[in-house]
């Protein structure tokens, strides 16, 4: 499932006149899509316009499709090449038998979700594209329960514009497309 | 033709309205003229006065990392008062023409509150995070520059928590989440994987 954040009012970062966040990860979104269907992977988007949804929507969605890997993608101005992120879970909150919390719903899923981030990240680390393996608290990674990462894509050139180019776009579909794609074993598995 | 009785009753109940509205806009200024003296002043370190070196936690944006650097805040203060200078001297640094890591003039740590005894509660105004660069790793260098600087140097702070303008709030600014309360321990670790490679 691939999640273009932000989204109608919600247009995160400004990172230019006519270029904002939330156009930048639903184009970007669309391309992955085309990409990972074209190498065998059925895909869902979480948002297929310019959509407002809330953190706790998106994971009630994520959570009720139930897919083999949640993607969130997000774009930024600063640094260069791509972050891929798995969440940090607040220390409170503590789930009960069959109940999970909800702020900490994705701890059951963290071993799986920083495999498969680390597994991504080498695999982008191939096609010498600049990639990071961090974590941070972000939602809502927190609140789903399956394996999932946060993509933060930046400009290679430190210009913002080019994160609207087809050509980016299109580099940096392919390249996520392909780690996504080398996870297919792993994934089955955990399905 | 009215009455004499309700006329004056009319003229001595006009006048005590007009005299009780005049009476309620006196107070009214009086307590707006209170309040605007009530409102909390930054205090500039004085300029003879002793000083000490603290080590914080400066973002980075060009590399994307923190490096640990040295500022200088008055010394002799309470465990309140360094805390709020800490933060204030750390966010002035943020403020210089080309810093590492710029916000906006505009930002201000409005308090800090230290409370339970080991929760820390930083109040920011909304300048601060209006100005704040959108992005994940933006924000949480931000975050982790001000939590890490905070609980290096005012003792027994473990946990903290980021309020805008006297409010809870979603995000810092659109990405990094503010719901909860930080664990000081799980953001040394965020540190430690920004730190220079």
């Amino acid at each position: 499932m691939i999640d273009p954040a932000h989204g109608g009012a919600e247009s995160g970062a400004v990172l230019g006149p006519d270029n904002l966040e939330k156009d930048v990860t639903l184009a970007l979104a669309r391309r992955l899509r085309q990409d990972l269907i074209s190498r065998g992977l059925q895909v869902m988007l979480v948002r297929e316009g310019d959509t407002l949804l809330t953190s706790d929507q998106r994971a009630s969605s994520a959570n009720a499709a139930r897919p083999a890997l949640y993607v969130c993608l997000h774009a930024t101005s600063q640094g260069g090449g791509m972050r891929i992120y798995t969440a940090m879970l607040p220390s409170a909150g503590t789930s009960r038998g069959l109940f999970a919390s909800w702020q900490t719903a994705q701890a059951a899923s963290l071993p799986a979700s920083r495999s498969l981030q680390q597994q991504i990240t080498t695999a982008i680390q191939k096609t010498r594209f600049p990639v990071r393996s961090l974590v941070a608290p972000l939602r809502p990674l927190n609140n789903l329960t399956m394996p999932a990462v946060a993509v933060e894509i930046a400009p290679a050139t430190g210009q913002a514009s080019q994160l609207a180019t087809a050509d980016y776009q299109q580099m940096v579909s392919a390249v996520l497309a392909n780690a996504i794609a080398g996870t297919r074993g792993k994934l089955e598995a955990s399905q | 033709m009215i009455p004499r009785n309700l006329a004056v009753t009319v003229a001595v109940l006009c006048s005590l309205t007009l005299g009780m509205s005049l009476y309620l806009w006196q107070i009214r200024t009086r307590e707006a003229t209170n309040s605007r003296a009530l409102v909390p002043q930054h205090v500039a370190a004085p300029a003879s006065g002793t000083t000490e070196k603290v080590k914080v936690l400066l973002a980075h944006d060009e590399t994307d990392d923190l490096r640990p650097e040295s500022i200088s805040i008055p010394s002799g203060s309470n465990r309140q008062q360094r805390a709020e200078e800490i933060l204030r001297q750390l966010l002035n640094v943020y403020q210089q023409k080309d810093a590492p890591h710029p916000l906006t003039a505009a930002a201000e740590i409005r308090n800090v509150y230290l409370v339970d005894p080991n929760t820390a509660v930083i109040d920011v105004n909304s300048a601060f995070v209006d100005g704040q660069t959108s992005g994940i790793l933006a924000e949480e260098l931000t975050l982790i520059s001000i939590v890490q600087s905070l609980a290096a140097n005012v003792p027994n702070v473990t946990r903290v928590k980021l309020l805008v303008d006297g409010k809870e709030r979603e995000t810092l600014a659109g990405h990094v989440d503010l719901s909860g309360v930080y664990d000081v321990g799980e953001i040394s670790q965020l540190a430690n994987q920004l730190s220079p490679q």
